[in-house]
């Protein structure tokens, strides 16, 4: 399940427009999400690895292997890292197929790669097509699918989706999951989506104005640092759960993200048992309550702790609630966090409608 | 056609095609470094190639004429190696690729500014080196434009006169070109004769600008397809 475990070692140090990044840090993990908001260094983080970025001083050594190190002039060259750079508009050749496209930086991987990577995304019937005829999310596959064939030792990841509607996003999100576990290519994965962040990354790197604010496990580092940082670009938050699909009786359709956590979904006969998915579930669609419920329409009632909870501006606020281990984020109002008194360490119990899951495929 | 006529018109179309193959390398060379330099100079640099569009093409042909003549500094190093330019064929070509120059590498320059950089930085961790991302990506992208500028250059060199003139001279049979033969037809009097190749040069200019205007069309339909 787990791809290649990557290992990281930074200490760069750029001069941008408004500071300088300065970024000394260790990172361990198959899939690193990097946050912060707009503008606070993210890609040129993402292009100082890449090699994109001159100037850059200080020591990359991605899995073992030294790509930067100014104190012994070491700079490699971009073409000489091995970094699968996939741009958050795709950028691909326009006057390529979709197949040109993949096959572009092939020499440098295996033969089969090119293959593995079309069969994992799925661009068997779209390999003819000049980009110009894909849809946004097709171009984010082929652009993964280009930076999968050479084989790389890391994939940098920049906001894949932003630049996609959330219809496209859904169509997407699934493929990177399946990057992630299947093609066994550690990545790095810009974003400053908490949502996305979250269900992609076991690790994380929280950036402000060019400086590492936190990093390490993701379920520390997303928290509450995180969600204060991010707060005016977490609108529309929403939690992905991933599993795998039981129909346990005609009409039901549930999904076990855990040995102790399962949600009922909305019936989908056409997936048999066993199918994995993925679905969202909006922090605003889910019930917060203090007492045990009974009564309620919602077939999803799980208890669990309060493990934080945030102001999101606006007379509104967060609140993570952690179900067996697994956490989830609440939108309320503030008012209702003072009524309620919720706070760190109260058991709660959530409720959830069959109907606010939605499959992402 | 007559003989005559049919040498006159090779000749012509023989130069234009030396010219412009002769510019191409350095026009694309300049036209890229143009597209890309953003330091200082740049705006210079731009104003003396773009020099012959707008000087008198006699002024450029003066020019040549004193740096390649026998007394020219160009004129005695080339004198030494035995080699002598002024009033010869390659005078026609020298004066029509100098004149053609600025209108390869302006077409070609925006059809270099019009290609994304980062696609480059992309094809670069792909695997390519500068070099190899140059010939991949950016040449294959900025095609259309330096084809049309070749095109432009081609058309322009089959009508030079003014720099020819000075610098090649007017010899039927070694250095006349059509417009030189319309002109020299024109001052004897020979109004018919001139006419008459004053219209195989309209049909040889049209050629040309129709195919400029077709691959442009063509390049279009299919980026955008």
């Amino acid at each position: 399940m787990a791809g290649a475990r990557l290992s990281l070692e930074l200490s760069v140090r750029l001069p941008l427009a408004r500071f300088a990044l300065e970024v000394d840090v260790r990172l361990e993990g198959a899939s690193v999400a990097v946050m912060g908001r707009s503008g606070s260094g993210k890609t040129s983080l993402l292009e100082v690895l890449a090699g994109l970025r001159r100037g850059a001083r200080g020591r990359v050594v991605v899995g073992g292997r030294v790509l930067l190190d100014s104190s012994a002039r070491v700079d490699l060259a971009p073409e000489a890292r091995r970094m699968g750079y996939v741009p958050q508009d795709a950028l691909l050749f326009p006057h390529l197929t979709a197949e040109q496209n993949v096959r572009y930086g092939a020499r440098l991987g295996r033969a089969s790669r090119v293959d593995e990577a079309v069969a994992l995304l799925e661009l068997g019937p779209m390999l003819h097509r000049y980009p110009a005829t894909l849809s946004g999310g097709e171009k984010q596959r082929v652009a993964l699918a280009r930076a999968l064939a050479t084989d790389p030792a890391l994939l940098l990841l920049d906001e894949p989706l932003a630049a996609l509607d959330v219809t496209l996003k859904e169509r997407v999100l699934p493929y990177l999951l399946r990057v992630r576990d299947e093609a066994r290519v550690p990545m790095l994965y810009v974003t400053h989506q908490l949502g996305e962040a979250r269900v992609l990354a076991k690790e994380a790197l929280l950036l402000e104005d060019g400086r590492v604010r936190a990093a390490g496990p993701a379920s520390e580092v997303l928290g509450a640092s995180a969600r204060g940082l991010l707060a005016s670009e977490a609108e529309g938050e929403e939690n992905i759960l991933e599993g795998v699909l039981e129909r346990p009786s005609e009409g039901a359709t549930r999904l076990r993200v855990t040995e102790g956590l399962s949600l009922w979904v909305p019936d989908a006969p056409e997936l048999p048992s066993g199918t994995r998915a993925a679905y969202a579930v909006p922090a605003e669609d889910i019930l917060l309550s203090m007492g045990p419920l009974s009564g309620v329409s919602a077939r999803n009632v799980l208890a669990g702790n309060v493990v934080g909870v945030e102001g999101a501006g606006a007379g509104e606020a967060a609140a993570t609630v952690e179900v067996e281990g697994v956490r989830w984020v609440v939108r309320l109002t503030e008012a209702s966090v003072r009524e309620l008194k919720v706070a760190p360490g109260v058991r709660v119990h959530l409720a959830v409608k069959t109907a606010a899951c939605r499959r992402l495929r | 056609m007559t003989d005559d006529t049919t040498g006159l018109v090779l000749f012509t179309v023989k130069v234009a095609v030396v010219a412009t193959l002769l510019i191409l390398p350095p026009g694309v060379a300049a036209a890229y470094a143009l597209a890309r330099w953003r330091g200082p100079g740049r705006g210079f640099v731009d104003t003396v190639l773009a020099l012959p569009l707008v000087l008198p093409p006699t002024a450029v042909g003066l020019v040549l004429l004193e740096l390649l003549g026998r007394n020219g500094p160009l004129g005695r190093m080339l004198d030494a190696v035995g080699v002598e330019v002024v009033f010869t064929p390659g005078a026609v070509v020298l004066a029509s690729a100098v004149m053609a120059f600025p209108l390869l590498v302006r077409s070609a320059r925006s059809g270099f500014e019009e290609v994304d950089p980062r696609l480059v930085a992309v094809a670069r961790t792909l695997g390519d080196s500068r070099a190899r991302a140059f010939f991949r990506v950016t040449l294959p992208l900025a095609w259309r434009g330096v084809a049309v500028g070749a095109l432009l250059a081609f058309s322009r060199a089959l009508g030079e006169f003014g720099a020819t003139v000075l610098v090649a001279g007017n010899i039927p049979g070694r250095t006349q070109t059509l417009s030189l033969a319309i002109f020299q037809h024109t001052q004897l009097g020979q109004d018919a004769r001139a006419l008459q190749l004053a219209g195989i040069a309209a049909l040889l200019a049209f050629v040309a600008v129709y195919a400029t205007e077709g691959l442009t069309r063509w390049r279009g339909r299919r980026v955008r397809a």
